[in-house]
């Protein structure tokens, strides 16, 4: 165990190399038919992420419902098995590991959920449910786990005396404190949080924020911070990646995003955002469409049928170069290009940590 | 700054909405989510009542439609006038040719509120053949019409397709095509994008303000969204812990704020493009209607209380319990619960320590206003 801790603490120490290492990641779930549930396709939930995050910094990952997010989160905690791809941890490869060794690996990254409601354990008292962990990882019992128990909720703005009470005693924003102070209690190097302000108050949503900026200040701990709400993550993350369908299509530091986004989709969700103002600046652009499903994804790009780029391209091109398609009930003329191949992250804005994917941005 | 227009319209409220207050029969007494609840909306006009869980929004725009359920809810006192009609007093048969036609709703869970047994085109002819002498085959093409309204591609087809098998958007937008369907005056829409992507819920705020614009129908607005509020809303309400306790145009709401609720609020959400450092916070937990607090209910929270009691005399200030230690605030905050006055012209708010708020009427919130800028989009096609 002290070994462990020698190894945190050195790591923590020396923060040259990227915390964790995402690449070509990728998790289908296979979609079932028949009576013998034979495999007629996959749902490609993500295909193909890459991403790096530094030590004591926060990677934002954005995008909307069914864009892949939270299977991200939850597939590099391994807590969906990944179908193919590599996460190193500190320059470990994660994926190898095993049994005990996964889990004293697994102690270093927590997870902090989005509903504070049915994350907790109705049935356990608040000092069980964070000094669990501390149990089963054997740091710490009785009388000890107890005095760590109380410095936890006093860490996350609790009262230590609240360590007897239950769940439904609290409020929404008191009981993601607890979810926080429990990912807190096995010291981590790493915390994906999912979505957790996106089910509290408004007036209480800046407090949690404020308290995962001290504990990442105090403790070093790096986030992967998964949320719709593009202001909260441009606000608290030091480099953001949008998500759209399983895969990013742009990726730069969290400032360099918001002032010159280059994918046609990230402008559109930046502009799609409400400003409190109101004497509004900015023109919404409304995307035609829904976002489609992972099972049947559109060819090439997969944003073509809503992207409004295409079609300001298709305007202007030759007509060998366009191809008419249907969108909710209306034709459009887009670029063939878009709609025949992928296009790949590239470097935009001739900045090597600005990169999208699209053809004509 | 331009002073809004006020007063130089000399139409009446639609709706108007005096005194309400609405108690809950529960084992551990009587609970009140709304209490003392005014405000009037103009034709064509947009008033957005804001706030977080548990301060009333909700049940105040159930009780307007007489929507909850009786007992264990009861209205305690108020009227809720439609056309100066006052429809608290309304027969149940009167009263649900009410809904529907002259006022609609629409609810923030779009999965939840249609049902799921039948087709969507029955679920909005049902609405039609209820408050229109039409016929089947009418209603079915005013069912179609009101699809295509809303933006809906073969609106036809669709009609015999069945809730499951549509995504979240597009359920919304049936709602609001059965809402609609009837020509109502007025459409109470309750958190109508909350559950909704980005995207998507400029789409469906896109097509609200449209069909205003069209119909000249007025819309009252519930959300906890201020970034909705502020691009959508003419006049806005802020509710606290059962009552009302600012009121004025969005354009004085977010210049001028009174009350120190709203702006806590104001400050303490994450602009886009902003630079801050460290966001502002409000500091404690949203209040229980079970226990709200006595005297102003915010008091517990309120930092405008806690900066005047560091520099007022001891007699002035009493020391509370805050989550087990002490703090000082305004003692008057604790005793007496402040009414909503009139603090500037056509703004009113209640606080105690608002200059102006001791001499203020204490007058009915009526606001015959509308925003300065309307919030523009564009289509794809036309970017340029």
């Amino acid at each position: 165990m002290s070994q462990t801790r020698a190894v945190v603490a050195s790591a923590k120490a020396t923060s040259s190399g990227p915390l964790l290492e995402v690449r070509d990641l990728k998790v289908w779930f296979p979609i079932r038919r028949g009576l013998l549930g034979q495999t007629v396709g996959f749902v490609k939930a993500v295909d193909g992420v890459s991403f790096d995050i530094k030590p004591r910094s926060t990677l934002g990952l954005v995008g909307e419902s069914g864009c892949g997010k939270t299977t991200v989160g939850r597939s590099i905690l391994r807590l969906i098995p990944p179908t193919a791809g590599q996460i190193r941890f500190q320059g470990e490869d994660f994926l190898a590991y095993h049994g005990q060794e996964l889990r004293k690996l697994r102690r270093r990254m927590q997870i902090v959920f989005q509903d504070p409601v049915s994350s907790l354990n109705p049935r356990m008292t608040v000092g069980n449910i964070i000094g669990e962990p501390l149990e089963v990882h054997g740091i710490a019992r009785g009388e000890e786990k107890s005095r760590k128990v109380a410095d936890l909720l006093a860490t996350v703005g609790l009262d230590p005396t609240y360590a007897s009470r239950y769940p439904h005693e609290f409020s929404g924003g008191q009981r993601q404190r607890i979810g926080i102070a429990r990912a807190l209690s096995l010291s981590p190097d790493l915390i994906v949080c999912d979505e957790p302000v996106s089910a509290l108050d408004v007036s209480i949503q800046s407090q949690i924020l404020n308290l995962l900026d001290d504990l990442q200040k105090q403790h070093g701990i790096a986030y992967l911070f998964i949320a719709h709400n593009l202001a909260v993550v441009e606000h608290f993350s030091d480099e953001a990646a949008v998500m759209y369908l399983g895969r990013i299509v742009e990726k730069a530091e969290s400032r360099e995003l918001y002032k010159n986004p280059k994918h046609p989709y990230t402008v559109a969700l930046l502009s799609a955002v409400p400003e409190p103002n109101p004497r509004p600046t900015k023109r919404r652009i409304v995307l035609p469409g829904e976002v489609p499903s992972p099972s049947n994804p559109p060819t090439g790009c997969p944003f073509h049928p809503r992207c409004p780029l295409t079609r300001t391209c298709a305007a202007q091109a030759s007509a060998q170069e366009t191809v008419n398609i249907s969108v909710a009930g209306q034709v459009a003329r887009v670029m063939s290009k878009c709609v025949e191949s992928m296009p790949t992250l590239e470097v935009k804005n001739n900045r090597a940590d600005h990169v999208a994917a699209c053809w004509f941005s | 700054m331009t002073k809004p227009d006020v007063a130089t319209r000399n139409s009446k409220p639609l709706l108007e909405v005096v005194g309400l207050s609405i108690g809950f029969e529960t084992n551990r007494g009587l609970l009140r989510p709304v209490r003392d609840v005014s405000f009037s909306i103009y034709p064509g006009q947009t008033l957005a009542l804001v706030g977080e869980s548990g301060c009333g929004k909700s049940v105040t725009s159930l009780s307007i439609l007489r929507l909850i359920p009786e007992p264990p809810g009861k209205v305690l006192s108020g009227q809720v006038l439609f056309e100066g009609r006052d429809l608290l007093t309304l027969s149940q048969r009167d009263m649900r040719s009410v809904r529907g036609k002259d006022i609609a709703m629409i609810f923030q869970e779009p999965m939840t509120s249609l049902n799921p047994v039948y087709s969507i085109g029955d679920q909005i002819v049902e609405a039609v053949m209820l408050h229109q002498k039409v016929t089947l085959d009418q209603a079915m093409n005013i069912a179609e019409d009101a699809l295509h309204d809303v933006g809906i591609a073969d609106p036809r087809r669709r009609l015999s397709e069945y809730p499951h098998q549509m995504s979240g958007g597009m359920r919304q937008r049936v709602m609001i095509a059965m809402a609609l369907s009837c020509q109502p005056r007025v459409l109470i829409a309750d958190e109508p994008t909350t559950a909704l992507d980005v995207t998507i819920q400029a789409q469906i705020l896109e097509l609200l303000r449209k069909l205003q614009r069209d119909r000249g129908m007025s819309i009252l607005l519930i959300t906890h969204d201020l970034g909705v509020v502020a691009e959508n809303a003419d006049v806005v309400a802020v509710m606290y812990a059962s009552r009302i306790v600012e009121v004025a145009t969005v354009e004085d709401l977010f210049d001028r704020p009174q009350h120190p609720y709203t702006e806590g609020l104001l400050r303490s959400v994450p602009k886009l493009g902003e630079e801050a450092e460290r966001l502002v916070t409000i500091p404690g937990t949203v209040p229980n209607p079970a226990k709200f607090p006595v005297g102003c209910k915010f008091h517990p929270r309120c930092a405008r209380s806690r900066e005047l009691a560091a520099k007022s005399p001891p007699q002035d200030v009493v020391t509370i319990n805050d989550a087990g230690k002490p703090l000082n605030i305004m003692k008057r905050c604790t005793t007496a619960e402040p009414g909503l006055g009139e603090v500037l012209p056509t703004h009113w708010a209640a606080c105690h320590f608002i200059e102006g708020h001791a001499k203020a009427t204490l007058s009915l919130p009526e606001l015959d206003h509308r925003r300065e800028v309307q919030a523009e989009t564009i289509a794809p096609e036309v970017i340029a």
